[in-house]
């Protein structure tokens, strides 16, 4: 573990990362944005709060701040994390500095995780400076420190899973301006097909069990982070406030225990709820895209199944 | 220190290195010379462990490039022919980087990159950022960090490219200050006097083949042994061309505009007779002289190809 932090790729991609004003103009322009719209909400709001001012009120501003607030984020995540990933095998390449850094006894391993956790630390930072807008909802009450805690997490295992695209396209792909085309199709078209397919298996289902009381979730749904940040957002706002997974007809009454679950892997979901199950799937799809990155950039490989003398074939050809 | 052997490259039809072999004792400058496209390149990448070979193997050290590729590259400071440098790192900061990846501790990568930039004469742009530094200065800077975890085998793919003559020159006064530290260096150029000078031995590759490799003292001899004739005419290039092939001891022929160049293989007291009977052949000759030997001849010759008449 230690060693992993201890990467000079990581160390390096920090250093010239924070010295340009490209990541200044980055995070002002997120805060920039979340603020804005955190005001315009508020400022629509309050003249509601002010006429009908109650407690309930109050704290049903603060969810939907919140939620405003975590979807606005998760979307410039979202968009953000492909275009810091994408360019990272492919860039160095481009650069020209792909062959010095393979050449030294770093593995190819290294280097892809380094490239990660740079563009992870990016969204921690990005998080971390989205904090003292975060405490806004504080105000109104509603959501615990705790809450934010744990939405931030999820947040750092959606840029984990979707950095992963990013850096396997960036692998694949030559060219920065292909991997980042490519990674933005991947990510979006996977998260409109996991949606629609979901959607379609759910209303399978019904037909077929029209007398089922308990929840049914598709497996698809737990490929897509969008479905465990509403989860995490009904949750949390006890599925009132929030908007929850009602979105998807499944109301909050899963968050009652002793609810009959089904779907593919539903003993997961009965135990780490439906975000937790997103999350353990997406993180183990983006392990194992990075493993394959890895041995893709590697440049020299050997199949250790075959006779030492018979090599595979090498990754560039120039 | 480096042994190949048999070594094959095969891009789909393209065969870029074909059944090549050599060596280079340790603590020798081995040039590696031949026109763009021969293969030097993809050799260099395999012994580098970038590139997999098709067939035969690469051995550095002892060590083989594909069975233990990481204790090769401790072995060995590779310079590309081209290469980028990061934007926004300092010039102490890239080595600092690339001495990281090798997992030197902190204090003495910050000692060697000091003493490597001293080398390279680069210790006044220390602070400087990297992309701000001249080609040259990049390219001396990358031989800097080629060095930085002190390999035994330097891989230096045309570092004279694109270098003015003077950052030439600097740079051969650091290799041969690199040879003196002993250090086995594997150099390669399309232009061979660029070599001729600071090599023990050289190899001559084309077409992926090695045709010529030995020591520089033994390869010039060899092309002393043999007398280089310029002869300048006026007109009637093709009829001197057919005389001279009827000519036993006229090894081969290179035409250059109004200039035949012909390698001869008798001795001084022969030539003459050669000259007679051009000129009884009426060939219209302004110009007849012998030059020296060198190493140009020696690659022209065994490159020849297309340009042979």
């Amino acid at each position: 573990m230690k060693r992993w932090f201890n990467n000079p790729v990581l160390a390096g991609e920090l250093k010239i990362r924070m010295r340009s004003w490209r990541t200044v103009l980055m995070i002002m322009g997120y805060l920039a944005i979340m603020l804005a719209i955190a005001y315009l909400f508020l400022e629509t709001s309050m003249q509601t709060l002010s006429r009908y001012g109650s407690v309930n009120i109050s704290r049903d501003l603060g969810l939907q701040l919140y939620t405003i607030l975590a979807v606005i984020q998760f979307m410039l995540i979202i968009i953000l994390i492909p275009a810091q990933t994408a360019g990272s095998i492919s860039g160095e390449r481009e650069k020209q500095t792909l062959d010095l850094l393979l050449c030294t006894p770093l593995s190819s391993l290294a280097i892809v995780l380094g490239k990660m956790l740079s563009s992870m630390s990016f969204v921690l930072l990005l998080t971390i400076a989205s904090i003292p807008l975060f405490s806004l909802v504080f105000l109104f009450g509603g959501i615990a420190p705790m809450d934010i805690i744990t939405l931030f997490v999820f947040y750092l295992i959606t840029a984990f899973a979707v950095g992963s695209i990013g850096i396997f396209c960036s692998v694949l792909f030559k060219k920065t301006v292909t991997a980042t085309v490519a990674a933005y199709i991947v990510i979006f078209a996977l998260g409109i097909i996991t949606l629609l397919l979901g959607a379609y298996m759910t209303s399978e289902f019904a037909g077929k069990n029209p007398h089922f009381s308990g929840v049914y979730i598709a497996f698809p749904f737990y490929l897509n982070p969008a479905i465990g940040l509403f989860d995490l957002l009904g949750q949390q706002s006890g599925g009132t406030g929030g908007v929850g997974l009602t979105i998807l007809g499944v109301s909050s009454a899963m968050y009652n225990a002793n609810v009959a679950m089904t779907g593919g892997l539903s003993w997961m979901a009965q135990k780490l709820g439906v975000w937790g199950t997103n999350s353990v799937v997406i993180s183990v799809i983006a392990i194992i895209l990075l493993l394959i990155s890895a041995w893709v950039v590697k440049p020299v490989r050997v199949l250790k199944t075959h006779s030492s003398k018979r090599h595979s074939a090498d990754a560039s050809v120039n | 220190m480096l042994v190949v052997e048999d070594l094959v490259k095969r891009y789909d039809r393209f065969v870029a290195v074909d059944h090549l072999s050599m060596t280079v004792e340790r603590g020798h400058v081995f040039g590696f010379v031949g026109p763009n496209g021969a293969g030097k390149t993809t050799t260099m990448r395999i012994a580098a462990t970038l590139l997999a070979p098709t067939s035969g193997s690469v051995r550095v050290a002892g060590f083989d490039v594909m069975e233990e590729p990481i204790k090769v590259r401790r072995k060995i400071g590779y310079m590309p022919d081209f290469f980028g440098v990061y934007d926004n790192l300092k010039a102490m900061e890239y080595l600092d980087f690339y001495g990281a990846s090798y997992g030197i501790p902190y204090k003495e990568r910050q000692k060697t990159a000091e003493g490597l930039l001293n080398l390279v004469g680069l210790a006044n742009k220390r602070d400087n950022y990297v992309d701000s530094l001249s080609r040259g200065m990049k390219q001396r800077l990358c031989l800097a960090r080629s060095l930085m975890h002190d390999p035994e085998l330097l891989i230096l793919d045309e570092p004279a490219s694109g270098m003015d003559p003077r950052a030439r020159v600097e740079l051969k006064n650091i290799l041969k200050e690199l040879k003196n530290m002993g250090k086995t260096i594997l150099i390669s150029s399309h232009i061979l006097s660029e070599l001729s000078e600071m090599c023990d031995s050289i190899g001559i590759i084309e077409h992926g083949r090695l045709v010529v490799s030995g020591d520089v003292k033994n390869i010039m001899e060899t092309v002393s042994g043999r007398l280089t004739v310029r002869i300048k005419l006026l007109d009637d290039m093709d009829r001197a061309i057919n005389i001279l092939k009827e000519q036993p001891l006229v090894s081969d022929i290179f035409q250059e505009d109004d200039m035949l160049e012909i390698g001869y293989k008798g001795k001084d007291e022969d030539l003459w007779p050669l000259l007679k009977t051009l000129v009884a052949s009426d060939v219209p000759i302004i110009s007849f002289s012998k030059t020296d030997g060198n190493l140009e001849k020696v690659f022209m010759e065994v490159t020849q190809d297309e340009e042979m008449v």
